[in-house]
């Protein structure tokens, strides 16, 4: 099934929870919204499943608009973020609820077969007879799950379904999750403010900023063409260097104090006032590329790598080396890093409060 | 921490503002259990007997305190089950939604927990005249819900209010209707707070004087008043009073040891909780 | 739109019942317009003349005068005990945690109930009031039989019935009270009766305010422990304003003058109410910045 937004506005007396939002998830796809919190996630989610009801615009389900629509009717499964879990029911109860209903009622005997086997598939088959009180986050998360599994429907919305979890589970639950068939088979919407995670699961991914998709795309897309600094920032760790600077007349750029220039993998008129975006990752101390000059900061031991701050004049460049090439490196001792411009992302300067943009093609 | 009283001088002032609340309901105990003849002659000595019991239950004196005690019963019942039918849906529906009026109605409704009663009796004593209502249980169930309307919209609607509306929309998105979320979520989720309110709204309907005083005179008479009625005549008796008195604080004083948990909540109308 | 129409709908019972309630004040709003009397059961208009008879009256300025004193002394010494009985009880000695379950006895009985009580302790023959003073040469004490004792009589029972509600309000302000403010205190080795004025009191108050706010505006339209305990006597001494109302309405049967009565009364309660429920919301926010 497929979920289109055109332009949907909701607020909250004077809160703006979504401001003109547009989205669509195709047929079968699993789409991540991300964004921090605040941004207008759960509300996105709780519009799409007829809880909340729009100011203004449209939502579309299969092309049908579902302004009169009311929940139950409109085919769609949510796992809150708070669970949501019935107090007063054990955990068998909360799982067969939505067998039980008038919409997706079947017999007891096979009711009881369906929520064995999605207890089974979760892990929570031993829990049936406890009360959500006596559970776990992380069991209540599987638990809350279940019931959005347990159910036929056309399509899942899930709300940071694995964000109480520790960090361990959290990662299993990932892998687990995708592997799940029905979550492989059915359209999914699901919101999270983990980049990881957005960029593990989502077939797309949506950046959603105060009440408004800033971009939507392939984890490529997103990865690659950044729509502005704060997307670019969002994703990956350590985070993308942002070079302040300005395009000379030759059409490179340098740095304030001159300490850094590189060549630019795109024609920008001279004087522009840019930032330069490099990937710590896109940056090696042996490989080739466009060398430059600076002095150890300082180092640190993220696991199998280092991440090696280096300074160039005033400017800081962070760079994620090997073990083995980040021996024996000591603050102050001079590295020529090298930088190939086809990794390099030009934006346009922040302004007071508005990220800047990437130059180049067009979102 | 230093100048703090000490412990058992704490200890004595709590005795003795627990004498000065226990004695006089264990001193009307005594009174009930004395014997008409020693009633002028003694305080504490004399030979306990359940004559005065005997005669209030018995209605030997012309006043039919079983009959009166049956009415606060039902009127108290009647008020409360109306209360609560009327003011759930109320109380529910103003605590999820915000809707015009809601307000207005919520503040109408604890207005009257502020209201001089006789405000709106005086005028009903003399429109239950007109419409054969005076001394009924149907006028006394309807003028009650003054008292236990506001008292049920209200703590119901904090209890609501307390409860994430998550919990419904969960039961909206199993494919229940509202109707069946509210039976099967909202409502069992609140039952605490249903109990408490209901024997709170019973013990202050069943505590209430003003309105039986004034619109009912004999058929639908009440406890509170027929206690009074003892005091009346010519030659006041005081040992039946006592009985009747203490039988008639029975009702509300075992409740009212159930409800304890919930009673702050309950008496400052949700304003404040434990 | 059935959507929209949802909330109404649960709502349109209770808007009905509250009707129910609404018209007969409508109405008795409607006859204090008339001199409509047991006498006089075909009514004329008469304005405003009701309630310049009320205003122009000594009795109502006595009445109004009484309901007053009677509110503040009850309120206020309801408010001084209730609040040290919750001190006393915060303690949690093992005296106080078996007292606490009793508490609420008095609350619970009805208040004309409370009244016979006293009426029959204080009652000069078979009082027991008087026979354990005599030991201390106090005996003889009328009580209900002068002007000052009747309504000190009368605000003993209000004290007598209400003080448990007052504390168990303040007890649960009490224990809701965050700790660490109280263990910073602690730590920088404040005295008792520091902490108590700077932490205890201030953060407490919202909730004495509440239970301060429901005392006054009860006792100002009291009635039943007055009726039952002195009817309102000797004199006028105790004839609060919905005394003096029923006592025109019901006894002599003047409904128009009775009613314009009970809606002074409302109107100053409604003022009252308006006040300090304003003052709370001030004192809310205050006590927020303090345990902030």
């Amino acid at each position: 099934m497929s979920i289109a937004l055109r332009d949907v506005r909701k607020s909250y007396g004077r809160t703006t929870a979504l401001d003109g939002l547009d989205l669509d998830v195709r047929e079968g796809e699993f789409f991540c919204l991300l964004g921090p919190s605040g941004a207008g996630k759960t509300t996105t989610l709780k519009t799409v499943a007829g809880l909340e009801r729009p100011d203004a615009g449209t939502v579309e389900i299969d092309g049908r608009d579902m302004r009169d629509v009311e929940p139950y009717d409109r085919g769609v499964a949510m796992c809150f973020e708070s669970y949501a879990l019935y107090p007063h029911r054990s955990v068998y109860d909360n799982l067969v609820s939505p067998l039980r209903s008038p919409r997706h009622r079947l017999p007891a005997a096979e009711a009881r077969d369906r929520v064995g086997a999605v207890a089974e598939l979760l892990g929570i088959g031993g829990l049936l007879d406890r009360m959500p009180g006596q559970l776990s986050n992380g069991q209540r998360q599987r638990v809350a799950l279940g019931r959005v599994l347990v159910r036929p429907a056309r399509a899942f919305l899930l709300d940071e379904p694995l964000s109480h979890l520790d960090a361990k589970l959290r990662q299993q639950m990932r892998a687990e999750l995708k592997a799940i068939g029905a979550v492989r088979r059915t359209t999914t919407l699901y919101v999270t403010h983990d980049s990881v995670e957005a960029l593990a699961l989502g077939d797309r991914i949506g950046v959603i900023r105060a009440g408004r998709i800033v971009q939507t795309g392939t984890r490529e897309d997103i990865w690659y063409r950044p729509y502005d600094t704060e997307v670019a920032r969002a994703f990956g760790r350590p985070r993308i260097n942002l070079l302040p600077g300005a395009v000379t007349g030759s059409g490179t750029f340098r740095s304030p104090d001159g300490a850094l220039e590189l060549p630019l993998p795109l024609r920008v008129a001279a004087g522009t006032e840019v930032l330069v975006g490099v990937r710590p990752r896109d940056v090696s101390l042996t490989g080739e590329g466009h060398r430059l000059t600076g002095t150890v900061y300082v180092t640190e031991v993220l696991g199998r790598s280092v991440e090696v701050t280096v300074r160039i004049g005033a400017q800081h460049l962070s760079l994620v080396a090997s073990r083995a090439e980040a021996a024996g490196l000591r603050p102050d001792d001079p590295v020529r890093p090298a930088v190939r411009p086809e990794h390099l992302l030009v934006f346009e300067a922040d302004r007071a409060g508005v990220p800047g943009r990437r130059i180049g093609t067009s979102p | 921490m230093r100048k703090r009283l000490p412990g058992w001088l704490a200890d004595a002032a709590l005795i003795l503002y627990f004498v000065f609340s226990l004695f006089p309901v264990a001193w009307m105990a005594i009174l009930s259990l004395k014997p008409a003849n020693q009633l002028f002659s003694t305080y504490f000595s004399f030979t306990p007997t359940l004559d005065a019991y005997r005669t209030v239950l018995g209605g030997s004196e012309g006043i039919p305190f079983v009959r009166f005690f049956g009415n606060s019963l039902v009127v108290s019942v009647g008020a409360v089950a109306l209360s609560l039918v009327v003011g759930l849906p109320a109380a529910y529906a103003s605590a999820r939604w915000r809707f015009k009026g809601s307000e207005h109605l919520m503040f109408t409704l604890l207005s009257f927990r502020f209201a001089p009663e006789l405000t709106v009796i005086i005028p009903l004593f003399v429109l239950y005249q007109k419409l054969g209502l005076f001394d009924t249980y149907t006028g006394m169930v309807w003028v009650l819900q003054l008292v236990t309307l506001p008292l049920v919209v209200w703590i119901m609607r904090s209890y609501f209010a307390d409860l994430s509306p998550e919990l419904e929309q969960a039961a909206l998105l199993d494919g229940y209707s509202r109707t069946q979320a509210f039976f099967k979520v909202a409502l069992p989720l609140v039952k605490p707070g249903i109990a408490a309110v209901s024997l709170l709204a019973f013990i202050f309907a069943w505590n209430n004087f003003v309105f039986p005083l004034i619109l009912t005179s004999h058929e639908a008479q009440t406890v509170t008043v027929g206690a009074l009625s003892f005091l009346g005549g010519d030659r006041p008796k005081y040992h039946l009073t006592a009985a009747a008195a203490l039988v008639s604080v029975v009702p509300p004083l075992l409740l009212a040891l159930t409800i304890q948990r919930y009673l702050v909540r309950g008496l400052s109308f949700g304003a404040v909780k434990s | 739109m059935r959507r929209t129409l949802r909330p109404y709908l649960l709502v349109v019972p209770a808007l009905l019942l509250t009707c129910g309630i609404l018209y007969p004040f409508g109405l008795g709003l409607y006859y204090t317009l008339f001199d409509f009397s047991a006498a006089k059961p075909q009514p004329d208009l008469v304005r405003w003349e009701n309630y310049r008879a009320v205003f122009t009256q000594d009795a109502f300025w006595n009445s109004a005068w009484v309901t007053v004193l009677y509110a503040v002394g009850a309120a206020g010494a309801e408010t001084v005990l209730g609040v040290s009985v919750a001190l006393l009880l915060h303690r949690s000695s093992r005296v106080g945690r078996i007292l606490e379950k009793i508490l609420i006895l008095p609350l619970m009985i009805a208040p004309v109930i409370a009244a016979i009580i006293w009426k029959l302790m204080l009652q000069p023959s078979v009082g027991v009031v008087n026979h354990l003073l005599e030991p201390f040469g106090l005996g003889g004490v009328q009580w209900t039989d002068t002007p000052t004792g009747a309504l000190l009589s009368s605000i003993a029972v209000d004290v007598w019935v209400y003080t448990p509600f007052v504390a168990i309000l303040a007890l649960a302000g009490l224990r809701s009270l965050p700790a660490s403010p109280f263990e910073a205190a602690a730590v920088d080795g404040a005295g008792w009766w520091y902490t108590f004025r700077r932490l205890t009191l201030p953060m407490l108050w919202p909730y004495v305010l509440v239970a301060v706010i429901f005392r006054f505006m009860d006792s100002l339209k009291v009635f039943d422990i007055i009726y039952a305990l002195t009817e309102g006597g000797p004199g006028d001494s105790t004839v609060v304003l919905q005394i003096r109302a029923y006592l025109e309405a019901i006894r002599f049967q003047r409904y128009s003058f009775g009613i314009s009565y009970t809606i002074v009364l409302w109107a100053v309660v409604y003022l009252a109410a308006t006040v300090l429920v304003r003052h709370l919301g001030r004192i809310q926010r205050k006590a927020a910045e303090v345990s902030g």
